[in-house]
């Protein structure tokens, strides 16, 4: 799939299982979206086809009911209410009113139902296009970045939501760019870099890659980063005296320190980001960094 | 699919802007009721004569209708671009993931929300016209229509609906431009170039390109389907033309849709049927009208250059034809009976169609005489027949009886002899063997063609042309005499007539003497004028008295013309024949010159010299009595319209001298001239077949309407218009209200009732 001159996605092969919440990572410009929209049949690859139950989405005569799906939250006429543009949408699968009214219910717009959507505040708009995506019922959920703009309550609720989604053996997939939204609430990643596929794989099974630092500051910086590195960790020396660590929790830094006497001015734990993960991943971030952006 | 298309209907309806856009839409009520103000005020500013020209307002909704396309396109095209600008597009396509399925889904809801406002909006623009034009939509005008038509009027009804199913048409046209675009200024700027540049472009231009270009406007088609007006195309082809544009723009929508999923499938078939309905209009509006058929139109001849002079008819005489009038040759049988017999050839006369709105088909205008040339008619009359040459094409013929055609000799023909009052039966067969010999000198030449100048055989040759124009049925405007040939036309061709109109018809049929009695009552008037007005010779006087003691004076002893030959002098007939055509035109008032004239001419008789009545006749017929023309003669005598005997001749004499005190033996002077005629009648009068016939329309003044009123009552559904006032022959005159009322039934084929009256001149 290419963009003028720039390929976006090239020969990415994944399947998304049922009854697991499945991360799709990569960094901004990655493909994430544009796979996306190549399984909803909003961009025509060049080779190659996206399908879903073993049918492409084009072909479903309602295809709502087969699998909800969220690009982005603010792509919505601000002029109808919550509730119209709801009903527009389902009317067009053949979905009653009443599932209507029970979507809103549950993303919490009820009170908000016959507001105009212009007035909506980004999380608002977000739980709107997460309750598009539940409409019809489907047992597959598409979701890209729904975390985006919610607060932590909400994203706290969305986590819960599509855990009990896929705990009812619905098939769902979440995007982000961001290791540690997924790491909470992921059971599997799908990891992608340059249109490409990197990983494909327990989210468990990342979490080396993916362990972010900690920072500390202590009274002996060289006596402890001695310390920790006995004990199999990776220290890096950063500005101002402050170590970096890998391969140890704080828990067992705080550990190490007190019993060797050591005062600690500082131990926060640092979550990488997944595109520094995803840098470390590749080994290759310079000629990526010009690319930011491209296929969003 | 229904699923899609209720939830396109949801989303229409759910947008309050939709609401607010279609409440825009009244302005094009204000813009109607607003120009309709306008047209009143600039109307009521008007002489009665302007008011007759002034342009028609329709059916008011043309001065609305590009406001309210404009709203409607607007409409359709924010059903999609509006998704476009904000982003509604992607959940729209995540629902329904086939994007034409998205974009035909929406047709039917923007169809039904602008065929229903459509409608709505229609008719309030019509009313709001009609209002505000008032009584003054009701005048008729010269075109032929009224100020505002209402929706009685033919057409005007289906033109009204037409309109309002046109911005429905138009709201699916935004919706496929809007699709192509895929963005709301774009589609702005496009539907603003369709609805409303191109119109105004297509009105600068000049005229006939104007026309053309105007006909395919889309504001222009719902006049055209509706067959009212608007253009030149014919219904079907500018319905078609109107599915066209929607049908394209529609295509051009899914196309733009199509590349963008790349689904090109489907789209050479919509491509191709675009382009063929587009077609088909562009085809068919070339079809040319008159000259589809044999005939090969060219320049016109101007024999009037040479020969006018000789004729004595100043009109048109030296001042050549009408610039836009063409000619044509026709051969027709001298003798029908034998078809492939000797050939004449015939000049036919066409002022063409102008092409302002689709040609309904041709007129033919049926020349007087007998034996005028309806050629030099349409050049001399042109002007009143500039308004239904928007609809018609106007023909006419040199007949075969025109006197200057060069078979029969034209010095022969163009005089005659004096006829006199019989008193004996041996007077009687002495005038019928001066006729006879008179007719045989000029018959001599041709006796086959002088024996076939009838006028069924002018009404078979004006078939001829007919079939030769290629046109299925004809409508005529007879003037004068060419009632006779209408009315042949009208027996052997009754399936032929589309309309007929007999203006100033000569009527074989009704009794001569009481068809004179309007003569007597405009010599009445003559008198009553005379007696009072300071220029009339007998002021004074009692003018009847006068006159009928001159007559009887005369009947006994000829009053002399004094300088010429005993044989000149007037008998009372002479003085009556002469002043007859002074009595019923006597010119414009309030001189009256011809009135004036006749007074003195007859104050100089009664002192016993009769050149005054020479003067002038001499001055139209080269002769000092009016001479029976040979010319007239050969087609009046095979019209039936001699007289059986001497003992018809007596009896009819009594009855006139009964009912026409002043003009008695006028009503015989034409019968009295086919008395000894060496050809028997070919062509008596005979009853119409009115069953068979249209509803006609008779036309005529104060002398000359019974005849044609006689003529049509019969007819069933047959109206009559009476001008009150002096005057033959006037819609060739010019006369704007017996124009605007032949035209009106010209157009919609409903003649004014019976009774129906033009007011005369303001004394």
């Amino acid at each position: 799939m290419r963009y003028g001159r720039t390929v976006a996605v090239d020969d990415l092969t994944f399947t998304v299982k049922p009854g697991l919440v499945t991360g799709f990572l990569g960094p901004n410009g990655a493909g994430k979206s544009t796979t996306m929209r190549a399984v909803l049949g909003l961009e025509v690859p060049q080779a190659g086809e996206a399908l879903v139950d073993g049918r492409a989405y084009v072909s479903l005569r309602r295809p709502m009911r087969t699998m909800g799906a969220l690009l982005d939250a603010g792509a919505v006429h601000g002029g109808r209410t919550a509730h119209a543009h709801l009903a527009c949408l389902a009317r067009s699968n053949g979905i009653g009113a009443g599932r209507v009214s029970a979507v809103l219910e549950q993303v919490g717009l009820t009170a908000v139902a016959n507001r105009r959507i212009r007035g909506f505040s980004l999380g608002m708009k977000q739980r709107l296009g997460i309750a598009m995506a539940l409409l019809g019922d489907p047992a597959t959920l598409m979701l890209d970045e729904p975390l985006n703009g919610l607060d932590p309550e909400g994203i706290r609720w969305l986590r819960g939501l599509l855990r009990s989604l896929a705990g009812e053996g619905r098939t769902v997939l979440l995007s982000s760019h961001l290791m540690n939204e997924l790491a909470l609430t992921a059971d599997h990643v799908i990891v992608i870099g340059r249109g490409r596929l990197i990983a494909d794989t327990a989210t468990d099974a990342l979490a080396g890659h993916f362990q972010g630092d900690v920072l500390v500051r202590a009274s002996r910086p060289d006596r402890l980063a001695a310390l920790m590195r006995e004990r199999g960790a990776a220290v890096t020396a950063e500005d101002g005296g402050a170590l970096s660590v890998r391969g140890l929790t704080a828990a067992e830094i705080g550990v190490l320190a007190l019993s060797a006497g050591i005062a600690l001015a500082e131990l926060s734990p640092r979550a990488a980001s997944l595109e520094e993960a995803f840098m470390r991943l590749t080994g290759d971030s310079t000629e990526f960094t010009g690319n930011k952006g491209v296929g969003r | 699919m229904i699923d899609v298309i209720a939830s396109e209907w949801l989303k229409l309806r759910s947008l309050r802007s939709n609401l607010y856009l279609l409440a825009c839409s009244l302005a094009a009520v204000l813009a109607c009721a607003g120009i309709a103000f306008m047209i009143g005020r600039g109307f009521d500013n008007q002489t009665p004569e302007e008011r007759l020209a002034f342009p028609t307002n329709g059916d008011g909704l043309g001065n609305g209708i590009a406001v309210a396309y404009f709203v409607f396109a607007l409409l359709g095209a924010l059903a999609i671009t509006s998704e476009h600008a904000t982003g509604m597009i992607q959940p729209s396509l995540v629902a329904v993931p086939r994007r034409q399925v998205l974009l035909l889904a929406k047709i039917p809801g923007v169809a039904a929300v602008a065929l229903v406002a459509g409608q709505v909006l229609a008719f309030a623009m019509h009313a709001a016209s009609m209002a505000v034009l008032g009584d003054r939509a009701g005048q008729l005008l010269r075109a032929g229509v009224t100020l505002g038509t209402p929706l009685s009027e033919p057409g005007v009804l289906a033109s009204v609906i037409v309109a309002g199913l046109s911005m429905a048409a138009v709201a699916l046209i935004g919706l496929g431009v809007g699709a192509a675009v895929r963005s709301t200024p774009g589609a702005l700027v496009v539907l603003t170039v369709l609805i409303v540049v191109l119109p105004v472009v297509a009105r600068t231009l000049p005229m006939p390109l104007r026309a053309r270009a105007g006909s395919f406007m889309i504001e222009n088609l719902p006049l055209q389907i509706a067959g009212t007006g608007g253009g030149s195309l014919p219904p079907a082809v500018a319905a078609g033309l109107l599915i066209g544009y929607v049908v394209a723009a529609l295509t051009a929508g899914a196309t733009v849709i199509a590349l963008r999923g790349r689904r090109i499938r489907a789209l050479a078939i919509g491509v191709t049927t675009a382009v063929l309905v587009m077609a088909a209009p562009a085809v068919a509006a070339d079809t040319p009208g008159a000259g589809a058929g044999a005939l090969r139109w060219g320049g016109c001849a101007d024999k009037d250059a040479d020969k006018g002079a000789d004729r004595g008819e100043g009109k048109g005489a030296g001042k050549g034809l009408v610039k836009d009038l063409r000619c044509a040759s026709i051969a027709v049988p001298v003798d029908w009976s034998r078809p492939y017999g000797r050939k004449i050839e015939l000049t036919v006369g066409l002022l063409p169609a102008t092409g302002v709105h689709r040609r309904i088909g041709t007129v033919f205008a049926v020349p007087g005489g007998p034996g005028g040339s309806g050629v030099q008619d349409l050049s001399t009359n042109a002007g009143s027949f500039a308004e239904l040459r928007d609809r018609f094409d106007v023909v006419s013929v040199e007949p075969r009886n025109t006197i200057d055609k060069g078979v029969l000799p034209y010095d022969c023909l163009v005089s005659g002899p004096w006829i006199t009052w019989p008193e004996t039966r041996e007077e009687y067969a002495e005038l019928g063997r001066r006729n006879r010999a008179a007719a045989e000198r000029c018959r001599a030449a041709d006796p086959e063609f002088f024996d076939h100048m009838d006028s069924a055989s002018v009404a078979r040759d004006m078939e001829a042309i007919r079939v030769a124009l290629g046109e299925e049925r004809l409508s005529f405007i007879t003037n004068s005499y060419g009632s006779m040939p209408g009315i042949a036309y009208s027996r052997l061709f009754p399936e032929r007539v589309r309309a007929m109109v007999f203006d100033g018809a000569a009527n074989p049929y009704v009794d001569r003497a009481r068809g004179r009695l309007p003569h007597e009552e405009s010599f009445g008037r003559f008198a009553a004028w005379c007696a009072r007005a300071s220029t009339c010779a007998l002021r004074g006087q009692d003018v009847g008295e006068v006159w009928r003691a001159l007559v009887a004076r005369a009947d006994r002893v000829p009053v002399p013309v004094k300088g010429e030959s005993p044989r000149a002098a007037y008998s009372g007939l002479d003085i009556k024949e002469a002043a007859a055509p002074s009595v019923i035109s006597p010119g414009p008032a309030p001189d009256f010159p011809r009135w004036t004239q006749l007074a003195e001419a007859i104050a100089r008789a009664v002192g016993g010299d009769a050149s005054g009545f020479a003067g002038y006749v001499r001055q139209s017929t080269n002769s000092l009595k009016v001479p029976s023309f040979t010319g007239m003669n050969m087609t009046h005598c095979l019209d039936g319209m001699g007289l059986r005997d001497y003992d018809e001749y007596r009896e009819l004499r009594r009855q006139g001298e009964r009912l026409l005190p002043n003009l008695a033996g006028i009503e015989l002077w034409h019968p009295l001239a086919c008395v000894g005629w060496p050809v028997a009648a070919t062509n008596p009068p005979a009853p119409l077949p009115a069953g068979k016939l249209p509803p006609y329309l008779a036309v005529g003044s104060w002398t000359d309407f019974g005849g044609g009123a006689d003529l049509v009552r019969p007819i069933p559904g047959s109206g009559g218009v009476q001008y009150l006032g002096h005057g033959h022959g006037l819609y060739n005159a010019g006369n704007s209200c017996v124009i605007a009322h032949v035209n009106r039934y010209l157009i919609s084929l409903r003649p004014a009732p019976m009774g129906t009256v033009c007011p005369g001149p303001a004394t």
